[in-house]
């Protein structure tokens, strides 16, 4: 009876300590920043400005593809783009290289159009690096936790408000009003805005608070 | 002596009960009137879908469509409406680049190709249609036929200015009507258990009536996400209380940009489903 105790004992301490050293090495790996450096990183995103050249309205490996703009428009905010990562540096040099400005996930995650999606812009303002789309809504719990505060009082710039398989937008503050700040890569509104909203919009949604926040 | 203190407690027991109907009149509470929802406009919904050409059909114009979504991209669709005097509706219809009108019973009349996506649509004093580009964030002024109008003229009316104070209690301050001047209406709680959330001034009637929507909630860390309820209150010009309504669902498909809307004392709420538009309808008269 002993001897099989301390065998399911081992078990545990086993499979905890294989399993439970993948969390902690993806946190040790994650950038530190400060709750101002995420805050301007969504700013320079929703305020980035470019103009849309005739090749960005035609996405060459789409053949359904519909732009959102017209020739010669100058749009503030980075493109929404579903399945994009392009902060404004690699939003501009493929902008400049012809490839579409943006894209719904109507059309598909197409190689050919550059902007950045809402799982995007979040990571992006977090500071991780974005040579892959490593996270989207569902796995955001790997790198932001549920914080154990009041939701409706004490979140904090840079938290973020989660719907897993949905949507996730930047907490950026409150209003006098009780209403709330959120910065977004919005399929709706084909950029990159920060706005006022009521919180009816956010049912169901949960806040998360990065772990490489750098208090 | 057990006596003597007997007869001094009947007294002190007779003032009390005296003093205590004086001081307050034993009249009614007025019972704050809970409107229920008077009716539901049904607007059929065509879901996008891209055919194997590529064409993206546009599909019944007496319809509005809205787009599946996607893993981490939500469902697009009608966000933005607004009530003309009639009671008929202007409705977004984003992916078709387009405003639709519909009769105040839901029959299409017509669309007005206005060659943007719209995300929001508000009628204002002027006679003008105010238009929101969702692109730009660009508003476009449109006459009641839909034509285009110089937007010199486009400007959205002043909005209330709200203020939560307390967890039970805030203000709404309502700006200057003509010659009637601004006034500030205290907005209080008292429902044990709920926290007020935000205050949003809505409008005020021609009758000097402000309707102000309220959001609350029972906690902040619930496990199903975040959880909360809304209503909206009529004020009298006066700033009493006069009636409300509770428990709008707010169970969204596609999420609105212009949630609410009173006009004529009568509140509107629309909410786009993936297989129709509703729009809910409660008379606050």
């Amino acid at each position: 009876m002993l001897s099989r105790l301390n065998f399911l004992a081992a078990l545990i301490w086993l499979t905890s300590s294989v399993f439970g050293q993948t969390q902690p090495s993806v946190i040790a790996r994650l950038p530190l920043t400060t709750r101002a450096e995420i805050i301007a990183r969504a700013h320079r995103l929703a305020n980035h400005t470019w103009v849309c050249s005739a090749p960005n309205l035609h996405a060459s490996c789409s053949k359904s593809y519909s732009s959102d703009w017209k020739t010669g428009q100058q749009v503030t905010g980075i493109p929404y783009s579903w399945g994009g990562i392009d902060g404004p540096e690699d939003f501009d040099r493929k902008l400049a290289k012809g490839l579409a400005a943006g894209g719904h996930s109507r059309y598909g995650v197409l190689s050919c159009t550059t902007g950045i999606d809402c799982s995007g812009f979040v990571t992006y303002c977090w500071g991780i690096p974005l040579s892959s789309h490593a996270y989207g809504t569902s796995t955001l719990r790997e790198i932001a936790g549920k914080p154990k505060y009041n939701w409706f009082t004490d979140m904090k710039p840079g938290d973020v408000l989660n719907k897993p398989g949905s949507h996730v937008v930047l907490f950026t503050g409150y209003n006098p009003d009780g209403t709330i700040n959120v910065c977004e890569a919005s399929g709706s509104a084909a950029r990159v805005v920060c706005r006022k909203t009521t919180w009816s919009r956010f049912k169901g949604y949960i806040p998360l608070e990065y772990k490489g926040i750098d208090e | 002596m057990i006596r003597r203190y007997r007869v001094l407690s009947f007294v002190l027991f007779c003032g009390l009960v005296i003093s205590s109907s004086g001081d307050e009149p034993a009249r009614p509470q007025a019972e704050l009137r809970l409107i229920p929802l008077t009716r539901t406009v049904r607007i059929p919904v065509s879901m996008q879908e891209i055919q194997p050409t590529g064409k993206i059909p546009l599909g019944d114009p007496a319809t509005l469509m809205v787009s599946p979504g996607a893993q981490d991209e939500p469902p697009e669709g009608p966000a933005a409406f607004d009530v003309l005097d009639d009671g008929s509706f202007l409705i977004s219809d984003p992916l078709r680049n387009s405003v639709s009108v519909f009769d105040s019973r839901g029959k299409f009349r017509q669309a007005w190709r206005i060659g943007f996506a719209a995300d929001s649509v508000t009628v204002g004093a002027n006679g003008l249609i105010l238009v929101r580009e969702a692109s730009t964030g660009q508003l476009h002024a449109f006459d009641l036929q839909g034509k285009l109008r110089p937007s010199e003229a486009a400007a959205l009316p002043q909005a209330a200015e709200a203020r939560v104070l307390t967890g039970n209690s805030g203000t709404v301050t309502v700006p200057p009507i003509g010659s009637a001047g601004g006034r500030t209406i205290e907005v209080r709680l008292d429902k044990p258990g709920l926290r007020l959330l935000s205050i949003e001034g809505l409008g005020t009637d021609s009758q000097g009536n402000t309707y102000v929507a309220l959001e609350t909630t029972t906690g902040g860390e619930e496990t199903e996400g975040i959880n909360l309820n809304k209503s909206v209150r009529k004020y009298a010009a006066n700033g009493v209380l006069v009636c409300e309504v509770t428990d709008i669902p707010l169970d969204y498909y596609v999420t609105p940009v212009d949630e609410l809307r009173v006009r004529k004392g009568i509140l509107y709420q629309l909410m786009t489903g993936s297989s129709e538009v509703r729009i809910n309808v409660w008379d606050m008269n």
